[in-house]
């Protein structure tokens, strides 16, 4: 019996020695962190394939897919914030290697903190292609195309003269 | 089993075969034979009806029943399936909410979302929907979502109007000289979360209550046939958010057996552990929840101190929080590193750190007991009545778990023993809380020494086990599942066609569903006050509840 209320004595008098959490200052804490924490979507136009699995994955619906002024690779995703759910789907099947194309993991989580927010656009990852690669890509398209051609073109000669010589020989 | 056989000699039958370790699926020639195969069952011991699922077969124009039998002491289960007519008209059965109090309420369900009549049902009112949804049977295949969403505004002017009817009604009913009238409880109660429960009270009697469910009616069922095996993870983990582990197991298991894979061990373990965490975090909830309901705040205050430890390991491994869609059919979603096992380790140290004093303080509150003792009493032939499962059926003394009953995952492998309580109070059920979440404890200590001690000798690799590659496309099939969720037993039913790419029909039997059904049957003749406490104490969440 004594033994028990010294128990219980000892057991409360601890408080007296540990510090209350209520008294912790969490702003000075450093947050738990996780690098596979799904945040805020980071897409790379430049690797992406065009492939428009995370779209059909999706299942919320929240990518939508950029239409580009390609002939091939010519769809890129664009993210609705407001629409995701944040399940990382998208990045696990996302087929680009050695780095996923989007990729959330490792993300931000303070996409929508920061003042307020008048339009719904705020809420979307959009990819901002920079002109200068729109014109290269065009450049190497149209190169090749001309490339293309000029051999077509070259092969459909030596075809004729083939044929030529062909006739002449008979 | 053999017995069960027997029974089913008698009647025309299709075919009879022994499913799983436990199950007998029997599919019955004509439904008119339901009744007295029920009643023969019945006397045979399988006192349970767990759930009732139809499927609605449009291209063979017939809506086939699912009935669950279970035997809560002698483990004996029977999966009765029979077909019936597909057109409204002839859409009937026969009820067995007469023989079977549990079904009360599935029928119902079955009733809004499929239109199959169940003759001489007590009670036979649209359960779950609102009321724009009435008598449109919204899982029938054939019913159009979108041609009902343009119409938004006269649903929602629908609602409203049956509302103010239906108080207009309730106040009409009641003798103006009495004392008595509708109070209703939530959906706005400190207490209640999304649910209202219409209190017929005379002064603080309570004569009756008619609980109103379906305020968060996502549909789940529905919408997991909207999306492909993989993406229906996120609709499946919504069933709750407090344990969403354990349910993404329970679908997981169910498409792992109709795609025929087995999932690696590392990846069976790693289930173990998660959904041990998962249950952990929905226990502490559940012990707040019991004492919030009683005014006290603090148990949830130190609870969700623990409980944080534990949800950033899930952060860690998974990359959320709350929401992780960490578990995928074929295994887990991701590898495991060391260092979050670590993490773990610190939630266990503080949990182990804490867990006197909750008992001291919390547990053995002398209180709490002279108030919860002789509340909300639930008798073993209740439980086994009424279908009630988990912690709730538990802290009646009923043996049940579906982890040593029909062991999933790798609990084969893990030392456990049915953990119960004799009275089956409020206060037995906050009690029954506190052990699971020791026991859970005790197996997350051996899952976590088995799978470092496995990666040690280099039989795991957990940065590639965790997953075995799923066909894109199903074959044709069916298959049931069930998993011991942090509420009770959650049973899946899994309908898939030919190439399928996504599910047909999933039936997600969830626990709140029944514990609601008993709310009416503890409180009438108590008191107002004692709304909260046995509310609270039934564990009772409405995501589960209205799926």
């Amino acid at each position: 019996m004594i033994l028990e209320i010294l128990k219980k004595v000892l057991r409360v008098s601890r408080a007296l020695f540990v510090k209350s959490p209520a008294q912790e200052d969490v702003r000075f804490t450093k947050m738990h962190t996780s690098s596979r924490y799904r945040g805020k979507h980071s897409i790379d136009y430049e690797t992406c394939i065009g492939c428009d699995s995370c779209n059909k994955i999706c299942p919320t619906g929240a990518i939508t897919m950029k239409h580009l002024p390609f002939k091939k690779q010519n769809i890129v995703p664009e993210v609705n914030l407001s629409i995701c759910i944040f399940c990382g789907l998208c990045e696990d099947v996302c087929p680009t290697k050695p780095h996923k194309s989007i990729v959330l993991s490792g993300g931000r989580y303070d996409m929508i903190s920061g003042g307020w927010h008048k339009d719904q656009e705020d809420f979307w990852v959009h990819v901002d292609i920079p002109q200068s690669y729109i014109d290269a890509r065009l450049e190497e398209e149209e190169a090749a195309r001309v490339k293309k051609e000029l051999a077509a073109k070259k092969k459909a000669a030596e075809a004729a003269a083939a044929k030529a010589q062909e006739g002449e020989e008979s | 089993m053999d017995d069960l056989k027997n029974i089913f000699s008698l009647f025309d039958t299709e075919y009879i075969t022994e499913y799983k370790t436990s199950w007998l699926k029997v599919k019955l020639s004509f439904s008119s034979n339901l009744l007295d195969v029920a009643q023969m069952l019945q006397k045979n011991g399988l006192r349970t009806i767990s759930t009732i699922s139809p499927t609605d077969f449009i291209d063979e124009n017939k809506i086939e029943m699912n009935y669950f039998f279970e035997d809560l002491v002698t483990k004996r289960n029977c999966w009765l399936k029979c077909d019936i007519p597909r057109e409204l008209k002839h859409c009937k059965i026969e009820s067995l909410s007469n023989l079977f109090k549990g079904a009360l309420w599935h029928e119902r369900e079955a009733y809004s979302m499929f239109g199959v009549k169940f003759l001489n049902h007590p009670d036979l009112r649209p359960i779950i929907l609102s009321q724009d949804y009435y008598n449109k049977f919204p899982f029938r295949k054939d019913f159009d979502w979108q041609e009902h969403e343009k119409n938004s505004v006269e649903n929602m002017n629908l609602i409203v109007e049956s509302f103010q009817e239906e108080e207009h009604l309730s106040e009409n009913k009641l003798d103006p000289n009495s004392s008595e009238m509708i109070l209703n409880w939530g959906p706005t109660h400190p207490a209640s979360g999304p649910i209202r429960l219409k209190v017929h009270c005379d002064g603080e009697d309570i004569l009756g209550i008619d609980p109103d469910i379906g305020f968060v009616w996502r549909a789940l069922e529905h919408l997991v046939t909207q999306k492909d095996f993989v993406g229906a993870i996120v609709a499946v983990e919504r069933l709750c958010f407090m344990d969403n582990i354990n349910s993404m197991v329970c679908y997981a298991q169910a498409v792992e057996e109709i795609a025929e894979i087995e999932i690696t061990e590392f990846a069976k373990w790693m289930r173990v552990l998660l959904g041990e965490v998962g249950r952990i975090s929905s226990h502490m909830m559940g012990m707040g929840g019991f004492y919030n309901a009683m005014g006290l705040h603090t148990v949830a205050m130190w609870n969700m101190d623990m409980r944080e430890l534990f949800l950033d390991f899930l952060e860690s491994y998974s990359g959320a929080r709350i929401a992780t869609a960490s578990v995928e059919a074929g295994g887990v979603r991701y590898g495991l590193a060391p260092e979050m096992l670590e993490e773990l380790q610190k939630a266990l140290d503080k949990f182990d750190a804490t867990k006197e004093d909750i008992k001291n303080i919390f547990i053995n509150n002398p209180t709490m007991k002279m108030r919860a003792a002789k509340l909300g009493i639930l008798t073993q032939d209740e439980v086994q009545e009424y279908a009630l499962c988990g912690v709730v059926a538990r802290a009646s003394g009923v043996k049940t778990d579906i982890r040593i009953d029909e062991p999933y995952a790798a609990y084969d492998q893990i030392e456990l023993e049915y953990v119960t309580q004799k009275g089956g109070s409020a206060k037995d059920r906050l009690f029954q809380l506190f052990e699971e979440i020791e026991q859970s404890v005790s197996i997350i200590k051996q899952a976590k020494k088995h799978i470092e001690q496995k990666i040690e000798e280099g039989e795991f690799n957990p940065t590639k086990d965790y997953m075995v590659k799923m066909p894109k496309k199903l074959p044709k099939g069916e298959a049931i599942a069930r998993v011991e969720w942090a509420r009770g037993e959650v049973l899946m039913h899994l309908v898939t066609q030919e190439k399928a790419k996504s599910p047909y029909r999933l039936k997600m039997k969830a626990p709140s569903f029944n514990h609601t059904m008993m709310v009416e049957h503890l409180l009438k003749g108590e008191t107002l006050s004692d709304i909260p406490l046995v509310f609270g104490s039934l564990y009772i969440c409405q995501g589960d509840l209205d799926r």
